[in-house]
């Protein structure tokens, strides 16, 4: 058969099942032809196929029919990646996975909630608030994140440094593997389990290149009763992170831990400037911002905010920031999501170049080098720097997940190249550094290859456990072991 | 007078949403939320746009079957930066030009211009007085409600006048029909001259929202003209419990939110906010001419916003406008099975009305 017959003949076998949730349109496969990473303004990866499953059935099925003719299947969430992980390049079947959306099962009792994985975080939150419950896995993309998405990128939180990431909630997944079946994977909901293999954290950061995750069950916890942020400059960056790992030394339940360069605060104070008009003011010296927020009982909050300033204005010499509408301003953008209507802050920003960025992780005391290095680079390959943050990730330590951002001209094939340099350089540099190429974005059609450079020998066996769940290659193809960008 | 500009010119807006792709306007709009599909929601429209533009994609009667899928209702341009609604109107134009548009709109169209209303009815209703008030065409084929309208404005001290109208022609605007748009406006200018310099009070939330922003005139909504006038009046409390309907032109493009409130407040309702609300409310389904090309999704449409009523516990909607009422009611109906209930919709006017006697 040729290629040409094989789609043919895989659309009629789709269409016999979901109908008119299987397509080759051109103008809804045209809908799924990027995802938020830095491509050049005309570049197009157009899928052959969209299909729109509802239950993990319905994805058996559409798994069957792509292992019968050997095509690419790849899974499609809230398209907010910055790593290219859903573009189809190889083209293939695209599975919009937000037809699964349904909550299955809400059990206070247990402190769970199982969930159809196409569900967006907003969205779960939402019919979790009236149990007075929240999952506190929470990327800045939530209202168009989806469980499953956060699953496959294992993607940044804004309280990873009280709660961690969605592994931290995770308990309990349906995986549609390569293989055309469904897989239940990890522990119910029991927190746990030493038993066997911990099968199910390997699906985080798949990026669906071992199957199609279906089905979730996450713990989640209770809405505390209060929220105070608050931030404070410091003179270096390190003086920032040694604030903060003083801060959580002292026994203070930090709920979340963002340290900004003075650069980036720009971007954060978009609400702040739309608002009252002005920039804020920040001290000419204070190189680094640490926003904090401790959330809880009044009482304990009020308790934990002294505490804090106690340490970081007595013991690091740290300034307490006095104008609390740029807090909130701030906080608006990274939590609430709170924009003025009709001047929402991500496309507004975006007008003439796009946020882009290399996510990279090193250890808390090569910070400094890091950031050095960022300077150095993103000037070498001609970067418009746009600051960085450093986010904290795993419950209770300074755990660096760095984002460090520039503006990308995606006006030509060459300029956006230029940017994928930029993110290998500082990749290499990271490794170096003792760190990770990828901390929140994942490898997407980027660092797939490349990060056998991180990975030496270890990386035969994630190819080996590749073929295990998807013996044909078929599921995202083009993702994890090669890149279109990054070339080792 | 608004001006229409040609898809070219917003390739700016076009590609500052194909790059951003942050989504915060598709799960939630209301046609997404049945369709499940990009498509259907504006970041998907956005890269279609971009299609077109292109080249890569043709003008056809599946693009047009698309755009026509949309309410118009503008909760992602609220959600946005950009000028999410004009540029899918442009799309609308390009199809049109291409000989792509529902024989439905095209009969709508050729309705409006032929006897100035957008229903197979009369305009009947005509009253003396100081003040200009125009109805536009759904109120003018429900005398009853006007009837409650007039005797609410009377009530509050307003001496309405209503004298020959015709369409606002909103609708063949929405969907396109740019040249058609521009006769009808002429026709209404004709005859709604003599009241065009001064301001008119009207209650259609889409008449109001196009005769300010397509026509450039003075208008007031009339449950401003009584919000304003309301405190001090005796009022025979109802003790109700209920949620607010924001009608999309009234509360997203007009900026009318507090007034409702204030009057439902003012009449003694216990007011239980839905997650969508205000500027961020969704649609009702009666938006952008879905209805008549493709009444099975405004009626799902419809019962999605009902379920968000449910979600928060009430079984009474309020609302204020001619479309959003019967479209929500018609989704309520649908619904009884599903819910074991059936969720009232009730127009503000006729609580008012009660309120007021």
């Amino acid at each position: 058969m040729t290629d040409q017959e094989k789609l043919k003949a895989a659309l009629t076998e789709l269409q016999a099942f979901l109908g008119d949730r299987a397509t080759d349109s051109a103008i809804h496969r045209m809908a799924y032809s990027r995802d938020w990473s830095p491509r050049y303004k005309d570049m197009t990866d157009l899928p052959d196929i969209l299909v729109v499953p509802r239950n993990t059935e319905e994805v058996v099925q559409i798994v069957q029919v792509a292992l019968k003719y050997e095509l690419p299947v790849i899974p499609f969430a809230g398209g907010t990646g910055m790593g290219g992980g859903v573009v189809a390049w190889k083209g293939g079947i695209m599975v919009e996975t937000k037809g699964m959306n349904q909550v299955l099962e809400i059990d206070p009792a247990n402190m769970s909630v199982t969930v159809q994985a196409g569900i967006t975080i907003w969205e779960l939150n939402e019919r979790l608030a009236p149990y007075g419950l929240w999952l506190p896995h929470q990327p800045e993309s939530k209202r168009a994140c989806t469980i499953g998405a956060s699953i496959g990128c294992d993607n940044d939180s804004t309280f990873g440094v009280r709660y961690g990431k969605i592994l931290d909630c995770l308990t309990n997944a349906v995986v549609v593997t390569g293989r055309g079946e469904a897989v239940r994977l990890g522990h119910r909901k029991a927190s746990f389990s030493s038993t066997g293999y911990n099968l199910m954290h390997l699906l985080v950061a798949a990026e669906g290149t071992l199957g199609i995750v279906t089905e979730a069950t996450l713990r989640v916890v209770t809405l505390p009763k209060t929220r105070e942020v608050r931030a404070w400059v410091f003179r270096t960056l390190i003086d920032g992170a040694r604030a903060l790992e003083r801060t959580l030394a002292s026994g203070l339940s930090v709920e979340s831990a963002h340290l900004n360069c003075r650069r980036r605060l720009h971007f954060y104070t978009h609400a702040f400037r739309q608002k009252y008009g002005k920039e804020p003011e920040i001290p000419d010296w204070a190189e680094s911002i640490l926003f904090l927020s401790f959330a809880g009982d009044e009482d304990v909050v009020e308790f934990s905010l002294q505490k804090a300033r106690s340490i970081l204005e007595g013991e690091f010499h740290g300034e307490w920031v006095r104008e609390q509408e740029m807090v909130e301003g701030y906080w608006d953008s990274k939590h609430r999501l709170a924009f003025i209507p009709f001047k929402q802050k991500w496309p507004d920003s975006q007008r003439e170049k796009k946020f882009g960025a290399a996510d990279v992780g090193v250890p808390m005391g090569r910070l400094e080098e890091m950031y050095h290095a960022f300077l150095e680079i993103s000037a070498k390959y001609d970067q418009q720097i746009l600051g960085m943050t450093v986010y904290n990730e795993s419950p209770n330590k300074v755990s660096p997940s760095i984002s460090f951002a520039v503006f990308v001209d995606d006006s030509t094939e060459e300029t956006v190249q230029n940017f994928y340099r930029y993110v290998r350089e500082m990749s290499l540099k990271a490794v170096e550094l003792e760190g990770t190429m990828s901390t929140y974005i994942g490898d997407g059609d980027r660092l797939g290859g490349f990060n056998e450079l991180e990975h030496g020998l270890s990386f035969q066996y994630m190819k080996e456990l590749k073929a295990l769940f998807d013996p044909k290659n078929i599921m995202n193809p083009g993702k994890k072991f090669e890149s279109r960008w990054i070339q080792p | 007078m608004a001006e229409y500009r040609a898809l070219e010119q917003f390739v700016d807006d076009i590609y500052t949403c194909n790059r951003t792709r942050c989504g915060f306007c598709s799960v939630e709009c209301p046609v997404f939320r049945v369709k499940r599909m990009e498509t259907y929601a504006s970041r998907g429209r956005m890269l279609v746009a971009r299609g077109l533009l292109e080249g890569i994609l043709e003008p056809s009667a599946e693009m047009q079957e698309v755009m026509d899928a949309c309410l118009m209702c503008g909760y992602c341009q609220a959600r946005c930066a950009l000028e999410n609604l004009d540029i899918f109107s442009a799309v609308r134009r390009e199809l049109r030009e291409a000989g792509f548009a529902s024989p439905k709109h095209e009969q709508t169209a050729e309705r409006i211009l032929e006897t100035g209303t957008l229903f197979d009815r009369p305009m009947p209703f005509r009253r003396v007085g100081t003040t200009p008030l125009y109805l536009g065409c759904a109120y003018q084929s429900k005398p009853h409600q006007v009837q409650t309208i007039v005797s609410v404005l009377e009530k509050v001290g307003l001496d309405p006048l209503v004298s020959d109208e015709v369409c606002c022609s909103y609708i063949i605007s929405a969907v396109g029909f740019e040249e058609e748009f521009q006769r009808a406006q002429a026709r209404f200018r004709q005859v709604y001259g003599p009241h065009l310099e001064k301001e008119i009070l009207t209650v259609c939330p889409t008449c109001t929202a196009t005769l300010r922003d397509e026509y450039g005139l003075q208008v007031k909504h009339a449950l401003v003209a009584v919000a304003e006038r309301l405190p001090g009046m005796t009022i025979k409390p109802i003790n109700r419990r209920v949620t607010y309907h924001d009608p999309c032109h009234l509360g997203r493009m007009l900026g009318v939110i507090e007034e409702p409130r204030q009057i439902l407040k003012a009449l003694g309702m216990e007011l239980v906010e839905m997650e969508h609300h205000g500027v961020f409310s969704t649609c009702c389904g009666g938006g952008g001419g879905v209805f008549d090309v493709d009444r099975a999704l405004a009626v799902e449409v419809a019962k999605n916003r009902v379920r968000d009523a449910v979600a928060v516990g009430v079984d009474i909607i309020v609302t204020a406008c001619p479309t959003c009422q019967p479209t929500l009611l018609r989704g309520a109906g649908r619904l009884v099975n599903e819910l074991g209930v059936f969720v009232d919709v009730l127009d503000l006017w006729e609580l008012l009305d009660q309120a007021l006697d």
